[in-house]
């Protein structure tokens, strides 16, 4: 009677099954596989990524916008002008309302910078407005923002995720529910699942968005998110995806896979104060001894560039120096002879496998140093020790980590950052190219800094991290190339 | 029976406060800042120092643990530093998914192991029993994540009948969300199984070895009323013990299946805030799984008490 009654559940499962198809979808709506999901939405309470990837351009926006090809376009800002480099105008965009009706004024800008300016209040980029002298405002639409000294990155960190436009009204729920000037307006956060976005009808820009509506899935497993695709349950995935399933779903008709640049630069780090990494001999050593197309094959599947300096592809200065310090086994060692290590030596490689490509690059690095001598001791540690022990307390021989903001060569121009790289020269290399606005001069500046960092070789630039974009045909507007990490959603849409 | 009900529930409060200090501790030994893994690689030292004192984190641990216990007791378990959303809240808009989820792979737990160990042990040593032990072999080795795989790869990426995860909620009506919950509660439910097919066919085994079943059988009674009446009840004793361990397995194994099948419920949640370091949601989520779990072996506890008249708690 019992296997009767277990029978019966059994069939009625299977019934269940097979009944309910999934439902089908409107056309405008878009559904996007994110791996992490956002610690909050509030972009200037949080550096995340994760943050960016859904608010950045999609809800909040900025006076001025990185656009798909890496330029500075006017936007909330439709104008501005600047007779001194030190004194910008800018002129709003008139009519532009935020989510909650009420006009953008001047007011409103003033507002937000002065907040990011104030150290109460915990925004994570303050140094991005450091030249900031004083804000005025001239009438509703027209603010001057007066600079203390120049500042070659001022429009630039005026695009930036930090610099969002939001009314002060809001200023107390940008956390959960942030108020902006985008494409779409935040709809629902259901937490650990999904973020819904939905059309803005009011946009200040014409023809678009495109979509109605937009969610944002949360899959951390990248194999459920590969599934969730090819069951149809997902349209896109912007950045979830490893190389591995990007190369299986290149060969399916129902897809499209783009491979584009991104500003995000997987590099080697050393411990630039600790024996023996102090000695540049055997920095250049490591260097010598690693095969970073064998590391690109391996660890990317050859998805990616192979990189030589700090400055990333996407960056209008950037040189291609990858040829500069070749793969060369006897040379390595040579230079560890020379540095008084003829057999080698051990050391640590702390590697956090929240990124795959950190891992799998050691273990390829690993036995490619061996072969040189130097013995290498791979140790996996979760994000949240990476973070204290290796970035703030530079508590390390070896890591590896994708470095993902757009023009961070400044990195290298501070001491204290986890490298302990500290060269005199640089720094003044670096702190002249921050008030050179004249551009074949900074150009200048930017290709000796490059090759400065080749020569000295505080770390190992292994590739450049490729935009892994997967998304069902007849989807477009995508963008290919990420000069900024945002995945601007408004100009995506479905083909008819 | 009520100074042993007494005696339980002072060990449960005792369990409660060990289990909070562990977590507490634990969390904040653990190398890793909240501060910093919120601001991330390119936040300032300046505005990471901020946060920690807006955390209330620069404080020492025990007047955080007692501000944490007094505010605790008054049922605020503080509010999360990932979502800004009251704890309690947090982990309350969970349950609509764990418990069904929860309920559903329990069920299909005995409803499955039951009757197989049932049957295995009639068959001992026979094709079927070989049968349903390979079967339950099959289920302890296969982990739960990667059986999860295998069945979203059939049903929703081949078959197309169900979707590969996430949660639709019962607004819908109760069918969407059971649904959704279907493979997440097999690959849970059914794996988790087999390590109770054994015991049920152990147990069952002794049992029908004893001479009142021999008598029973020798009286002519049927063979149904055998196995139903005289052996299972007085199996039942070491099955309801591996049962109540094998409920806190599916809370620990809905930690990994959430994650497989992007459902939003507890174990995700608490997955989520320990990377994060979201402190009072850890320690809310962990306090609340820990009660569960000694509220589940009160409760298994107590069924002896049912099942065997001659244990009495006097």
């Amino acid at each position: 009677m019992r296997h009767a009654v277990v029978l019966r559940v059994h069939a009625s499962f299977a019934l269940a099954l097979a009944v309910g198809p999934v439902a089908a979808r409107a056309q405008g709506t878009l559904v996007v596989q994110n791996s992490t999901e956002p610690p909050g939405l509030d972009l200037t309470a949080t550096p995340a990524s994760a943050t960016a990837g859904v608010v950045l351009y999609n809800v909040q926006e900025c006076l001025v916008k990185v656009d798909r090809h890496g330029r500075l376009v006017p936007w909330l800002a439709e104008r501005w002008h600047t007779t001194d480099d030190r004194n910008y105008t800018f002129f709003l965009k008139r009519g532009v309302r935020f989510h909650n009706g009420r006009e953008l004024r001047a007011a409103d800008v003033k507002y937000v910078f002065d907040r990011a300016m104030n150290p109460e209040t915990k925004h994570p980029y303050p140094g991005y407005y450091a030249a900031i002298g004083d804000i005025i405002v001239k009438d509703d639409y027209t603010i001057t923002f007066a600079l203390k000294s120049l500042n070659a990155n001022f429009l630039l960190n005026l695009a930036r995720q930090g610099s969002v436009i939001y009314p002060r009204e809001a200023v107390d729920t940008l956390k959960s529910e942030p108020i902006g000037t985008g494409p779409f307006r935040l709809a629902e956060w259901v937490r650990g699942d999904r973020i819904v976005l939905v059309r803005n009808p009011e946009y200040h820009a014409k023809s678009i968005p495109r979509l109605d509506k937009i969610v944002f899935r949360f899959i951390p497993d990248p194999n459920a998110a590969l599934a969730a695709l090819k069951a149809g349950d997902v349209d896109a995935s912007l950045f979830g995806l490893g190389p591995e399933h990007v190369q299986e779903l290149q060969k399916d008709p129902r897809f499209q896979v783009i491979v584009g640049d991104t500003t995000n630069d997987v590099i080697l780090a050393m411990n630039n104060s600790r024996k023996p990494y102090a000695d540049v001999r055997v920095r250049r050593a490591i260097t010598h001894a690693i095969n970073k197309a064998d590391v690109l094959k391996g660890a990317m599947f050859g998805m990616g560039r192979i990189l030589g300096s700090n400055v990333d592809p996407l960056n209008p200065y950037f040189v291609d120096l990858a040829g500069a310090m070749p793969y060369d086994q006897a040379r390595a060692k040579k230079l560890l002879a020379e540095a008084g290590y003829p057999n080698g030596f051990e050391a640590v490689l702390k590697v956090s496998p929240q990124y795959y490509y950190a891992v799998r690059s050691g273990e390829i690095i690993a036995d490619q140093l061996q072969k040189v001598g130097i013995r290498l001791k791979i140790e996996q540690i979760e994000w949240g020790q990476w973070i204290s022990r290796v970035w703030r307390e530079a508590d390390y021989d070896l890591t590896i980590i994708g470095h993902a903001e757009a023009w961070d060569i400044a990195n290298y121009a501070n001491p204290k950052y986890y490298f302990r790289y500290d060269s005199p020269k640089f720094q003044e290399l670096f702190q002249k190219s921050e008030v050179t606005l004249e551009d074949k001069a900074r150009r200048d500046l930017y290709v000796q800094m490059q090759r400065m960092l080749v020569e000295d070789a505080p770390a190992v630039w292994l590739f450049m991290h490729p935009r892994l974009l997967v998304a069902k045909k007849g989807l477009q507007g995508l963008w290919k190339d990420l000069p900024i990490p945002s995945a601007d959603l408004s100009e995506v849409a479905w083909t008819k | 029976m009520r100074r042993y009900v007494l005696r339980r529930v002072a060990t449960l409060v005792a369990t409660l406060v060990c289990v909070s200090i562990l977590v507490f501790v634990v969390i904040r030994v653990l190398p890793g800042d909240p501060a910093l893994i919120i601001m991330g690689t390119e936040g300032s030292p300046e505005a990471v120092a901020r946060l920690r004192e807006a955390l209330g984190l620069n404080r020492p641990l025990a007047v955080q643990y007692a501000d944490w216990l007094r505010r605790a007791l008054t049922g605020d378990l503080g509010v999360s530093i990932q979502y800004d959303v009251p704890v309690g809240r947090l982990i309350l808009s969970r349950l609509p998914l764990t418990l069904p989820l929860m309920l559903m792979a329990a069920a299909l737990m005995v409803l499955t192991a039951l009757p197989l160990g049932l049957y295995a042990a009639t068959r001992h040593r026979r094709m079927g029993d070989y049968a349903a032990m390979v079967l339950s072999q099959l289920g302890i080795a296969v982990p739960s994540f990667w059986a999860g795989l295998l069945l979203i790869l059939l049903f929703s990426v081949r078959l197309g009948w169900v979707q590969s995860g996430g949660f639709e909620g019962w607004s819908g009506g109760v069918w969407p969300g059971v649904r959704s919950l279907l493979l997440p509660a097999v690959a849970l439910g059914l794996f988790q199984a087999a390590v109770l097919v054994r015991a049920t066919r152990s147990s069952v085994l002794d049992v029908l070895r004893e001479d009142y079943v021999r008598t029973a059988r020798a009286k002519g009674v049927s063979e149904a009323t055998v196995l139903g009446k005289h052996t299972l009840r007085n199996a039942l004793i070491p099955i309801v013990t591996v049962a109540g361990i094998q409920l806190g397995q599916l809370m620990a194994g809905s930690i990994v299946l959430e994650s497989v099948f992007a459902l939003p419920g507890l174990g995700r949640l608490a997955l989520g805030a320990i990377t994060a370091r979201d402190l009072p949601v850890v320690q809310g989520v962990a306090l609340f799984v820990a009660s569960c779990i000694v509220l589940i072996n009160f409760a298994v506890d107590l069924l002896y008490g049912v099942l065997d008249p001659r244990i009495r708690y006097e």
